[in-house]
């Protein structure tokens, strides 16, 4: 993430970070059962959805669209239901921050955009910790590094 | 032309002891100069002791006094409601952190006669309690969430930051 980067570097940051959310989701899910893989699922489809809607923005600025990738290493062995909600968390962070950075870079209409995915992943990040018995839920500056 | 007024000596005792031509106030003084001078009552000696008020306040201003009130709402929530302090607890800090960052961004304290407290809780019922917490978030939520909108590049992370963390205090309250 570079924050003196312009607009068309920011939100292909963030689209390279919803790439990610939505292959670690499908990793994610298959450890959750009921509740928590619905949750998961609708996590992975809100991914999918700000990702088409990022492609579309780039590919109509003119400006390069970063391509997926085929796979991710995992920052851990992701094993059980444990593992799996610890991910989950920290993918929502790590994408609330492409996003946050994102901010900046735009205005109107698009800044409302990133502001809404920021605060879609905050939501998301803070169900999760609650799910895992994780406390406090909540997180001063959602997307900024600690 | 400010400068040449003579200042008023012995008007300004808390300032380190150099009553009138303290440096700050002769820097501030050519800050507001260097402006334009706009909106600044140019009335001489004056300027010195109310500099702060003769500035136009930040748009930010309502947001931190809502952070402060929203801390002070939690922090009296948590007292009336023990059984919940767990949960408020991080989130009256959270507001405080939010309303210390602010300031940073402004550049000046609170203003004087700013209300320290909001107001106190009547309600002791939790779930009154949580359900009134919850409007004043979504409420503070949507103001966070205009500001960042309107806001310059660099103000807009930080005001994104709030808004979202007012969202997550919402569905940390459910």
């Amino acid at each position: 993430m570079n924050p003196t980067s312009g607009p068309a570097q920011a939100l292909g940051d963030a689209l390279a970070a919803e790439y990610a959310a939505i292959w670690a989701y499908g990793v994610i899910g298959v450890h959750l059962t009921e509740a928590a893989r619905s949750a998961a699922r609708a996590a992975e489809a809100a991914h999918r959805s700000r990702r088409d809607a990022l492609v579309l923005q780039l590919s109509s600025g003119g400006g390069p669209v970063p391509a997926d990738r085929a796979g991710y290493a995992l920052p851990y062995p992701v094993t059980d239901r444990a593992s799996a909600l610890k991910l989950a968390v920290e993918i929502e962070e790590r994408t609330a921050g492409h996003w946050r950075a994102a901010l900046p870079h735009t205005t109107g209409a698009d800044r409302n955009r990133a502001l809404a995915a920021l605060t879609d992943c905050a939501l998301r990040a803070t169900r999760w910790r609650r799910t895992a018995g994780v406390t406090p839920v909540t997180v001063p500056f959602p997307g900024r590094q600690a | 032309m400010v400068l040449t007024c003579p200042v008023a000596t012995g008007r300004r005792t808390s300032d380190q002891g150099t009553p009138g031509h303290s440096r700050r106030a002769l820097l501030r003084a050519g800050a507001l100069v260097a402006l334009g001078g706009a909106a600044v009552p140019l009335t001489g000696c004056d300027l010195f002791d109310r500099d702060d008020e003769s500035k136009p306040p930040d748009p930010l201003e309502p947001l931190a006094a809502e952070a402060t009130a929203l801390e002070a709402r939690y922090r009296a929530a948590a007292t009336a409601v023990p059984a919940l302090a767990e949960r408020f607890t991080p989130i009256a800090d959270a507001h405080r952190a939010h309303a210390e960052e602010l300031r940073k961004v402004i550049g000046r304290p609170a203003p004087s006669g700013s209300p320290a407290a909001g107001p106190s809780e009547a309600a002791v019922d939790p779930d009154t309690v949580r359900t009134e917490l919850r409007q004043a978030e979504q409420e503070g939520r949507d103001n966070a969430a205009k500001a960042c909108a309107a806001a310059p590049a660099e103000r807009a992370a930080l005001l994104g930051s709030i808004a979202a963390a007012r969202a997550t205090h919402v569905e940390a309250l459910k």
